[in-house]
């Protein structure tokens, strides 16, 4: 059964290219356009991976991180940031939120994928 | 010696001017930035439709071939050629996923200008209100008073402003950024 990953990112071009890369790899993929629609989504069905942009209208992902490890089904679901903010700050406040990994967009769909395998498994 | 009344009502005006002069460039420079975000949004929705479109018909001739390689003899470098093609394919295929990406920056940074705009925008009427609070009958310390509020609030102003709009896109290319595991 293939592994469901959570994305969530309010640019529509930037989920469907998220969502084109994961698939191609047989991953399924599930939408959120918002930290507050990704974490109702989270918790109508457990993921995987969750993998979510910081910069969103609502709720931004250093939010929906600490709401998600503040449930009990995400305690040790990996999360990973993928934004366009790359400063330490930033980063050490993700790693502290709970976030498993950063990744500084753009990303190249095959580095994208050897981190979810490797975070994941295939 | 009689001192001569200050130059109250010019220099209401010059603010008026300059608060009005201001507000009307700006106006055109947001509806500018809208239009161009307008623009950008429905250039990537139709790169996107075209990619998938593209992506999928590839897809589709590539499985075609493969049933015919199953039944037909093919010359080993014809099966090298589709090969190495398959591979540009994919490795053309990802560059473009990583460039359609530019809509989401760019889409961050005219947000950002826009708001920086409109910012701008209420600081200036706030010159004018200040400016239209002066008067001709008013004192010189009165004026004097007034012209340091007006310098203080900008300032305020300016610097909230600022603080509100925290540079979120350090990216200066579409080179792919970097990966951290903790």
């Amino acid at each position: 059964m293939a592994k469901t990953i959570l994305a969530v990112d309010d640019s529509g071009s930037l989920r469907q290219m998220v969502a084109f890369s994961l698939k191609a790899a047989g991953y399924d993929v599930v939408q959120a356009v918002d930290g507050q629609d990704g974490l109702n989504k989270a918790k109508e069905k457990t993921v995987d991976l969750v993998l979510t942009d910081q910069n969103m209208p609502i709720m931004d992902g250093l939010t929906l991180i600490k709401n998600l490890r503040a449930l009990g089904s995400y305690k040790s679901v990996p999360i990973l940031m993928l934004t366009t903010e790359s400063s330490d700050e930033m980063k050490a406040k993700g790693k502290a939120a709970g976030a498993n990994g950063w990744l500084v967009k753009p990303f190249d769909p095959k580095r994208l994928i050897e981190v979810v395998q490797k975070v994941i498994g295939s | 010696m009689e001192m001569k009344p200050l130059p109250i009502t010019e220099l209401r005006s010059l603010l008026a001017a300059v608060s009005d002069h201001g507000k009307q460039h700006l106006v055109e420079v947001e509806a500018d930035l809208m239009q161009t975000t307008i623009l950008l949004s429905g250039a990537i929705d139709k790169l996107s439709i075209s990619f998938m479109a593209v992506h999928e018909a590839v897809t589709k001739q590539q499985q075609v071939l493969d049933s015919l390689m199953a039944i037909h003899h093919f010359k080993q470098e014809e099966v090298d050629l589709l090969d190495n093609l398959t591979k540009e394919i994919g490795n053309e295929v990802n560059s473009a996923v990583t460039a359609m990406q530019f809509q989401d920056m760019t889409s961050q940074l005219l947000t950002r200008t826009i708001r920086r705009v409109n910012g701008l925008r209420d600081l200036l009427q706030e010159l004018a209100t200040h400016g239209n609070e002066m008067d001709p009958s008013h004192e010189h310390d009165e004026i004097a008073k007034f012209l340091d509020d007006m310098s203080h609030s900008l300032h305020v102003g300016s610097h909230a402003l600022s603080g509100g709009l925290r540079r979120s896109v350090d990216q200066q290319n579409m080179v792919t950024g970097d990966v951290d595991l903790f």
